[in-house]
Order: C-alpha cells, then sequence, then structure tokens
C-alpha cells in the first residue's frame, strides 16, 4: 500500500510543454481521477506514473521510493490500457498469469492467484479463450484481471472505458469501483468523461494544456469551479456562461440582467450558472429574450437562447410549450451564480 | 524508448548499412581520384644471326609488385571526372566550337559514353515512370470493375512480369522479338517488311528498352493502385453520384485525386528503380545501341584485362550525385513535414 | 445497391473485358510461350519457317522422335552444371532472407517505438540507401575486398545483400510494427518485462504476418539479384541469375541457346509457384509502404 507524490513534475518534447509543474500528494488508497480534455496532459502524466515516458524534470515518489529511474518493471504497478494490450496468442487465462510469469512468482501459487482473480472479474466461462473471441466488455474485464492478479502497490487506468459503448460503461463503472473499495489499492484513473469522474473518483484533478486547473472532491468541482475551464468541462450540460459588465452588484449582459450580486468586483466578468437550478417564469424573469430552440430530453425539456455570442441552456418541466422566438422569461437568483474574471477566467466571488 | 535500448536493437541492421552501404559509399569517392598505374616497360634486346633487336614489354614483375603496394593505382585527383569517357570537358567545348548546327551537336556528344548513357537514363526514368503509372492506374480501374471471381487470377498474371528477374523478364522478350521469334516475325509480317528487327536501329532498341520497362512495372502500379481503389470512401462516391456525375466524372473528380498521394508514392518508386536500369541491357544485349550509368560502372569493373577501378568510381559518383538531386524534393518535402510536426 | 447505380453500359463492359484480355496476353503470353518452347529444339523456338513450328514442334520431332524433349534441360542443369548454380542460390536466399529478417525486426522495431528525431535521420539515411543503384556500392566493394582475400565467396555475397536489403526492410517492418498497438509491449513492460522480454514475450508471437511479407521480398532480392552476385562470386559458387547470363556469353553456337531458355524456366518456376502461394501477402506488401505515405 503507498502513498504517490508528484513533485512538480513537468514533461517537455523540444519546446513543446505537455505537462507543465504537475505537483500533487496522493494519499494511500485514494481514487483519483485524471480529467482533461484530449491533449492535455492527463495520460502523459500517469504514463511518467507508469514508467512508460520520461520525467523531464521534478520526481516521483511512490511509498519512500524516488521512482524516476526506475524501469516499468520495477515500480511495482499495474495498469489497464485503452486498447487492453491483451497477448492475442494467449488464452484469458494466460493473460492473467502473465504478470506472475515474468516476476516469477512461485509456479505453485499461480492457479490460486489467477482463479481469485479470474472470479473477481466474473470470467470463470471464458478461461479458454483467445481474446479475439470475447466481447467489448470482456476483454475490458480480462485486462482488469491482469491489473489485479498481483497486488500492485498503485492501479493505473488509462480510459479504461472508452472502448465500450454506453450501456456496458455504466455497468463497468460501478465494477470498477466496486473493485477499488475491496482491494483498498491506490487508483489513479485518467478519463476525458466527467461523468466516469464524478461517479468514481474521491478527489478530481482537471487538468487543461498541461495544467492542474483544480484539484477537489467531485462535489467541490461542481459546485464551486475555479475558472470558466473547470465550469464548461463539468456538469452536463455544461454550466452557462455569459460575457457581461459588473458594476455595484449588477450584472448587465446582452439580454440578461441580475442584481444582488457581490458588490466587490467589476469590470468585465463571465456569470455562470447551471442549467438545472434556473427556472422559467412568466415575466420578470432575469433573462428575457427570444427563444432560440426547445428541446425534449425525456424527464425535461431544456430551452435555450442565445445572449450575445453564447447559447443559454435552462431545464423546466417536461409539458413546457413555447414557439421558436417566443420571448421567453427565466429567473436567475444570485444566489446560484458563478462570477468570473473574463479575461483571466478565474473565479472571483469568494463562494 | 531510452537511447541505450534503442542501440541495443538497432546496431546490427545500423552496423551492416554503415559497413556495405556508407563505407563504400566513402571507398568509391576515395577510388575516384585514382587512376591504373602507368604500364612499366622493359627493354630487352636479343640477338639472333641477324643482329640484335630491342624489345619492348610490358614488366609483370614489377607491375605485380606496384599493384600490391597501391592497390588503388596513382593519384588522378579529379582528373578521372573530366577526362573523356567521363564529363569530357575538352571535348564538349571543342563540340561546341567546332559543330554547324543542332544535329551535329547532338551526335558528337551521343558519342561521348558518359553522355550517351546518361541521357538514355534520363529517357529511360522519365518516359517510363509516367507511362507505368498511366497503365497501371487503367489496370486497376479495369480489373476493379469485372466480377469478383475472376480478379485473383488475373492479379496472379498480373504479378508475373513484375515478380520475375528483371534479367530473365527481359531474355524472354529477347527470344520473342528476335526475327525468327514469334514477335519480330510478326512484325516483319505486320509491316511487309522481311528485314525489319527491333535489335538493328537504336531507336527501335530505346523503344524496345522502355516497353519493357513498362511491361515489368506496370504491375506494381497496379496492385498500388488496385489496393487503393478498395479504400476509395464509397460516401465520396455515390454523393458524385447523387450530385449527378458521370462515370468519368466520378473517376475525375474523386477517384483520381484520392489516389494522388499513392501516384506519388509509385513514381517515387519507380523514379529510384528505373535510375538504375541495367538488367535490360544486358538481356536485350543492347549495349550498342543503349547503355545506362549503371551498364557503364559495370562495363569498366567488367574490363577485359584489370578493372578499371578509377573510372567506374568516377562514375558511380556521378550517379550518385543524380540520385541526391533526383531525391531532393522528396527530402525536402518529408524535411518541411518533420519541421511542422516538432 | 447493386442494381441501378452499378449497371453499367454493354459498351463499356465490352471494352474492359477486352482490356482485361489484352493486359492477361501481355502480362503472362511470354512466360508461357517460353515454358512451351523450353521443351523443343532450337530450330523449332527459333523458326524461320513459320512461327507454328514453336508450338507443333516438327523439328523436335524428328530430332527426337517425339514433340517434346528435355535436352535443353539436359544440357543446362547435367552438362553445364546448373544444378550447382541451383544450390548456390538456395543457400544464398535462405541465409539472406534469415539474417534480414533478424537484423530488420529488431531495429525495426526500435524505430517504431522510440520517438526521437534520429529515428526520422536514420528512416530518411535509409531511403536515401534504399536510392543508391547497387552497382555503384559494388564499385566499392570490389577493391577492398580483393585486398581482404574476401572477394569470391557465399557468405560475403550474402552479407552484402543482407546490408543492401536493409534500408527496405527496415522501412516496411518499421511501418508494420507501427501498426501494433503500443499497449500490447507497454502492458507487458508494467506487467514485469524488460524491453527485450517484452519485444520476445508479446510482440513476436503477433508478428508474423509483417514478417512474412517483408521475407518474400527479402527473397525477391537475394533471388533476383544479378548486380551484385555476377560482381562479387567466383565462376563455381554463381547463383543462378549470372549463370544464366554466363550461357549467353558462351552458348551462342547452334543449340545452346536452348540451354540458356531452359535454365530461364527453371528460375521462373519457383516464383510462379511463390506467386501462387502467396499472393495475398505480396499485394499487400507491395502496399503497405504506400498506405503509410
Amino acid at each position: 500500500m503507498a502513498r504517490l507524490q508528484l513533485k512538480n513534475v513537468n514533461k517537455r518534447w523540444g519546446s513543446f510543454v505537455g505537462v507543465d509543474n504537475f505537483d500533487l500528494d496522493i494519499a494511500d488508497q485514494e481514487f483519483l481521477v485524471l480529467l482533461g480534455p484530449s491533449g492535455c496532459g492527463k495520460s502523459t502524466t500517469m504514463r511518467m506514473i507508469a514508467g512508460l515516458e520520461d520525467v523531464t524534470e521534478g520526481e516521483i515518489w511512490l511509498g519512500d521510493r524516488m521512482v524516476n529511474n526506475l524501469e516499468p518493471k520495477d515500480r511495482d504497478i499495474s495498469m489497464v490500457f485503452q486498447s487492453y494490450g491483451l497477448y492475442p496468442n494467449l488464452s484469458v487465462y494466460e493473460n492473467i498469469r502473465f504478470p506472475l510469469r515474468v516476476r516469477k512468482v512461485p509456479k505453485e501459487k499461480h492457479r490460486d492467484m489467477v482463479m481469485k482473480a479470474i472470479e473477481m472479474v466474473e470470467l470463470q466461462d471464458f478461461m479458454d479463450r483467445r481474446p479475439a473471441e470475447l466481447s467489448g466488455g470482456q476483454r475490458q474485464r480480462v485486462a482488469l484481471g491482469r491489473a489485479i492478479v498481483r497486488k500492485p502497490t498503485v492501479f493505473l487506468m488509462d480510459e479504461p472505458l472508452s472502448n465500450l459503448d454506453a450501456k456496458l460503461r455504466v455497468s463497468t463503472r460501478a465494477q470498477i469501483k466496486n473493485l477499488q473499495s475491496k482491494l483498498k489499492t491506490t487508483t489513479v484513473y485518467v478519463t476525458h468523461d466527467q461523468i466516469e469522474a464524478m461517479t468514481l473518483a474521491d478527489r478530481v484533478v482537471v487538468m487543461n494544456a498541461g495544467k492542474i486547473q483544480q484539484v477537489g472532491t467531485p462535489t467541490e468541482i461542481y459546485d464551486t469551479p475555479a475558472n470558466t475551464f473547470v465550469a464548461s468541462f463539468i456538469g452536463s450540460p455544461a454550466m452557462n456562461l455569459v460575457e457581461g459588465k459588473l458594476e455595484k452588484g449588477v450584472f448587465q449582459g446582452d439580454g440578461i440582467h441580475v442584481e444582488g450580486l457581490p458588490a466587490g468586483p467589476s469590470g468585465n466578468v463571465t456569470l455562470g450558472f447551471r442549467a438545472e437550478d434556473a427556472e422559467i417564469v412568466e415575466d420578470q424573469g432575469q433573462i428575457a429574450a427570444p427563444m432560440y430552440s426547445i428541446e425534449l430530453l425525456g424527464e425535461a425539456s431544456m430551452i435555450t437562447w442565445r445572449l450575445g455570442g453564447a447559447l443559454v441552456s435552462i431545464k423546466t418541466n417536461k409539458e413546457y410549450r413555447a414557439e421558436i422566438g417566443d420571448i421567453v422569461h427565466a429567473r436567475i437568483p444570485a444566489s446560484i451564480c458563478h462570477l468570473f474574471d473574463t479575461a483571466s477566467g478565474e473565479r472571483i466571488d469568494d463562494r | 524508448m531510452p537511447h541505450k535500448t534503442f542501440m541495443a536493437f538497432i546496431w546490427p541492421s545500423l552496423l551492416a548499412m554503415i559497413l556495405f552501404i556508407a563505407l563504400p559509399i566513402l571507398s568509391v569517392g576515395y577510388q575516384s581520384l585514382f587512376i591504373e598505374h602507368e604500364q612499366i616497360l622493359i627493354e630487352t634486346e636479343t640477338c639472333g644471326p641477324f643482329g640484335c633487336t630491342a624489345e619492348v614489354s610490358v614488366d609483370s614483375a614489377a607491375m605485380a609488385d606496384l599493384r600490391a603496394e597501391k592497390p588503388a593505382g596513382r593519384y588522378n585527383g579529379l582528373g578521372t571526372y573530366t577526362n573523356a569517357s567521363h564529363l569530357a570537358f575538352d571535348e564538349i567545348t571543342e563540340i561546341f566550337a567546332t559543330s554547324d548546327n543542332f544535329t551535329e551537336i547532338r551526335t558528337r556528344i551521343m558519342n561521348l559514353p558518359f553522355y550517351k548513357a546518361l541521357i538514355f537514363t534520363l529517357a529511360y526514368t522519365f518516359i517510363v515512370t509516367p507511362l507505368v503509372i498511366i497503365l497501371g492506374f487503367i489496370i486497376a480501374l479495369v480489373v476493379n470493375s469485372i466480377p469478383r471471381f475472376l480478379k485473383g487470377p488475373v492479379i496472379f498474371f498480373s504479378l508475373l512480369p513484375m515478380i520475375v528477374t528483371p534479367l530473365v523478364g527481359s531474355l524472354v522478350l529477347f527470344w520473342m522479338i528476335d526475327s525468327r521469334g514469334i514477335i519480330g516475325a510478326a512484325l516483319q509480317a505486320l509491316f511487309s517488311d522481311p528485314s525489319l528487327s527491333l535489335k538493328a536501329s537504336p531507336a527501335l532498341t530505346w523503344v524496345t528498352l522502355f516497353v519493357y520497362g513498362v511491361w515489368h512495372s506496370a504491375p506494381f502500379a497496379f496492385v498500388v493502385f488496385y489496393a487503393g481503389l478498395q479504400t476509395v470512401p464509397q460516401d465520396t462516391l455515390e454523393s458524385a453520384m447523387v450530385d449527378g456525375a458521370s462515370r468519368w466524372e466520378r473517376v475525375r473528380f474523386v477517384t483520381i485525386p484520392y489516389l494522388m498521394p499513392l501516384a506519388t508514392f509509385i513514381a517515387l518508386m519507380q523514379l529510384m528503380d528505373n535510375f538504375r536500369v541495367f538488367e535490360p541491357i544486358i538481356g536485350f544485349s543492347a549495349a550498342a545501341s543503349a547503355t545506362s550509368l549503371s551498364y557503364l560502372i559495370y562495363n569498366d569493373l567488367r574490363a577485359a584485362e584489370s578493372p578499371l577501378f578509377g573510372s567506374a568510381a568516377a562514375t558511380s559518383m556521378l550517379t550518385i550525385i543524380g540520385v541526391i538531386i533526383l531525391l531532393l524534393p522528396v527530402l525536402r518535402r518529408n524535411w518541411r513535414e518533420f519541421n511542422r510536426k516538432t | 445497391m447493386s442494381s441501378l447505380a452499378k449497371r453499367k453500359p454493354p459498351s463499356l463492359v465490352m471494352l474492359s473485358t477486352v482490356f482485361v484480355l489484352f493486359w492477361l496476353v501481355v502480362a503472362a503470353f511470354p512466360f508461357l510461350w517460353t515454358m512451351w518452347g523450353s521443351f523443343k529444339v532450337e530450330g523449332d523456338f527459333f523458326s524461320r519457317a513459320d512461327w507454328m513450328n514453336a508450338i507443333t514442334g516438327p523439328v523436335t520431332q524428328r530430332q527426337h522422335g517425339s514433340a517434346f524433349t528435355l535436352a535443353g534441360y539436359e544440357g543446362a542443369w547435367i552438362q553445364q552444371e546448373f544444378w550447382r548454380s541451383v544450390v548456390n542460390t538456395a543457400i544464398v536466399t535462405l541465409f539472406v532472407v534469415i539474417i534480414s529478417l533478424t537484423l530488420g525486426t529488431l531495429g525495426g522495431y526500435a524505430l517504431a517505438r522510440s520517438g526521437f528525431k534520429y529515428t526520422f535521420w536514420l528512416l530518411m539515411a535509409a531511403l536515401v540507401f534504399r536510392a543508391m543503384p547497387h552497382v555503384t556500392l559494388v564499385s566499392g566493394y570490389l577493391l577492398p575486398f580483393f585486398q581482404l582475400n574476401i572477394w569470391g565467396f557465399l557468405p560475403t555475397t550474402i552479407i552484402v545483400l543482407v546490408a543492401i536489403n536493409q534500408p527496405f526492410t527496415l522501412w516496411m517492418l518499421h511501418s508494420f510494427f507501427l501498426s501494433i498497438p503500443k499497449d500490447l509491449d507497454e502492458a507487458a513492460m508494467v506487467d514485469g518485462c524488460t524491453r527485450f522480454q517484452a519485444f520476445r514475450l508479446a510482440i513476436i508471437p503477433v508478428m508474423w504476418p509483417g514478417v512474412i511479407t517483408t521475407g518474400l521480398f527479402s527473397f525477391l532480392l537475394a533471388y533476383n539479384d544479378f548486380t551484385v552476385t555476377s560482381m562479387l562470386l567466383t565462376q563455381e559458387n554463381a547463383t543462378m541469375i549470372p549463370k544464366i547470363n554466363s550461357f549467353l556469353g558462351s552458348t551462342q553456337e547452334e543449340g545452346k541457346v536452348m540451354y540458356a531458355v531452359a535454365a530461364v524456366v527453371s528460375a521462373i518456376v519457383p516464383l510462379f509457384a511463390l506467386i501462387l502461394f502467396f499472393q495475398r501477402q505480396i499485394v499487400s506488401g507491395l502496399t503497405a509502404g504506400a498506405v503509410k505515405g
């Protein structure tokens, strides 16, 4: 069991910066999710932890060992890859046994260990099949089984669900969560899917362009995004962001007017609020503008306006009816609003 | 992959290439600066009943010693490059000074071995390459449209001219175009000229070699284009159909643009291969009317008494420079792409 | 979908059928003709009277009592000892293929998995080397080989052919290894392998399709080579192709040309078999470089 520390880790290729000053302390048994759009450096960070990529600058500590210069095999980690990396010529059983074989675990222990892992990932019926004869979800579970067959100090998972269809993703997600809580192994999980991040993580690290944007529990990240990037990345739909001017606690934008905001800051700001926090009203709303579209989502309807350059959406009940082009009002109480500096994108209220 | 591991994997391959490709190029460059030793002559007097006669002969023992001592020959600087059988600067100047018209200049230049070979090599390269691409493309289009069960056999037979050894392939054709062979006889009948021979005139020999070149390489272009045709996006073709494009317009505006990168690839491969044209000249016994740069080198090395290393090396150096000029656009493009990536 | 849009006007169908037939004749007829003719005597294969003689073989009939004769083969294989060359060719091609592939898989794998700049330069250098006319290299070998006294032996030729083959082998295997997901060997390394173990345990089991295809082309290069083998081998060690060439010089007198014809056919037949069995691999190999650009 181990604590994993990354101390000011940098990765550069020539002049290109892949990971910029990544500094984080991951507690023993923690489930940490690295979240960000593709190319943000999250996979690179994980690959540096695994030893598949050199660290340009900084240190990685695993327990009380500095592992920068260790080969992947000497780091005592296991990893689940995006395309699984199964050995196509080996059966499921042999795939899962592979780490034991190359690590010279005594032969007589193999069967017990492999069988235990196979049971955990529920592959008893497929032991003798080759990966090519398995479905995507089963292959995924073989990869998981191979990762857990020995007790590594850290699990690394690189977008393990991205090749599965939507339905399977939900059930495998639950399985991963369950496994981790049973095994109590420190886990680093990379994904670009914010729902996976929210559901799985003890803590989420949001990354963009090689930099950490925010570190926090899923709730913290959802409730108090540190900047407009995190705000627009977390939540479904993402937070509405409208640019405008703030003066003496009054926000004025194109088609939107909110009063009662914190009086301190002023100037060009971006106002954010979530679609599910606001509501449609008959009149006297903070938004009063022609409706751009209405979409039925099933359990609710989504009303959209075009305010300035941005599309702003609000959820309402599914019976709501209006025609495109009608003036529709919405109530945006100051209490649900987030304020960001337009230039820097940083949060400026002090929630 | 760390540098050390990389080297551990690649060194055998690298060593082979350095020893047998890079070093020989240097060796060629070195040898090209030398020329064969002058013959050491000795005079011996033989006296007979009718008086003494002086006889001059080559001192073979001394020659052998000299060769063993300085195997590359004696230093000649760039002399070999400029002599009559290579760049022939003096001869060229003289030709331009003393010739009356263009035809004469051309005939006289064609008598200089290096230029004769260079012109044929370039003509072969730049005539055969485009023809191969065009013919290969047409075959691919047509084969792509025939019923599926015929495609396999057709591809099988199409591969033959390419796979078969160039020397063997050219011999096969050579025997057929013999005036007693089937094609030669057929041509004589066709033009009702019993003395017609493809081997006799230089022009016809050139044409024969070009035809051989196209025949030999068209299958390569065909196979590459054929594989490319399997991946032409059906959506684009269908949308062109919906937009009202005719069959030809679909080929012109969808298929050809899509296959352009493949054409570039084939052109690159063909330029490299055709520039070293050599075996067909031997197969067709065509050296009298057509020689290539590679053939010149071969011929020097096969010289009757002892190989003309200096001469062969000079031609080799000039050929290598030719190859690099030929590849320059490709290297430049790769370099630019590489810079954009980093 | 097949019905309306794919239907072709009959004239086009006609035209393409005629064209395919024409191409088939152009591509295959010379070989079939020569194979058939190799069982005749020279008077029939090169008939002054009537080209039909090459098919029916009246002179052959007269001389050997049958329309077919093995005289050409007998002359070439036994009298001229063509079998020696066949053995030499077998030795040369076998070793060239094995050594090329061993060096090439290691190097190609390294090139495909290393992200450093120098891989680009190595690949470019390989491209330039690939374009070198082989005879220019041979002119560089001869003198040093004479000096070192290693000229004329089969091993020398094998190593030279391997080296000349390397640029091509490296390119081909490099692009093939790029198509094997990196995840596979990385998974193996995380599972506890060194780079070499990962190569041996995870990559080697899945690399055979690419290696076989590359091997076919290595084989063809060695088998078809004339330049290197004709310059670097003594008469006794000659492989098939230079041997055939030497027939042309020595056997121009009446009757002997059929030896060359028989030898040529003997050299073609293995290639026929090769295409027959490996057509798919050859086609995929030819296009492998193209797809990667």
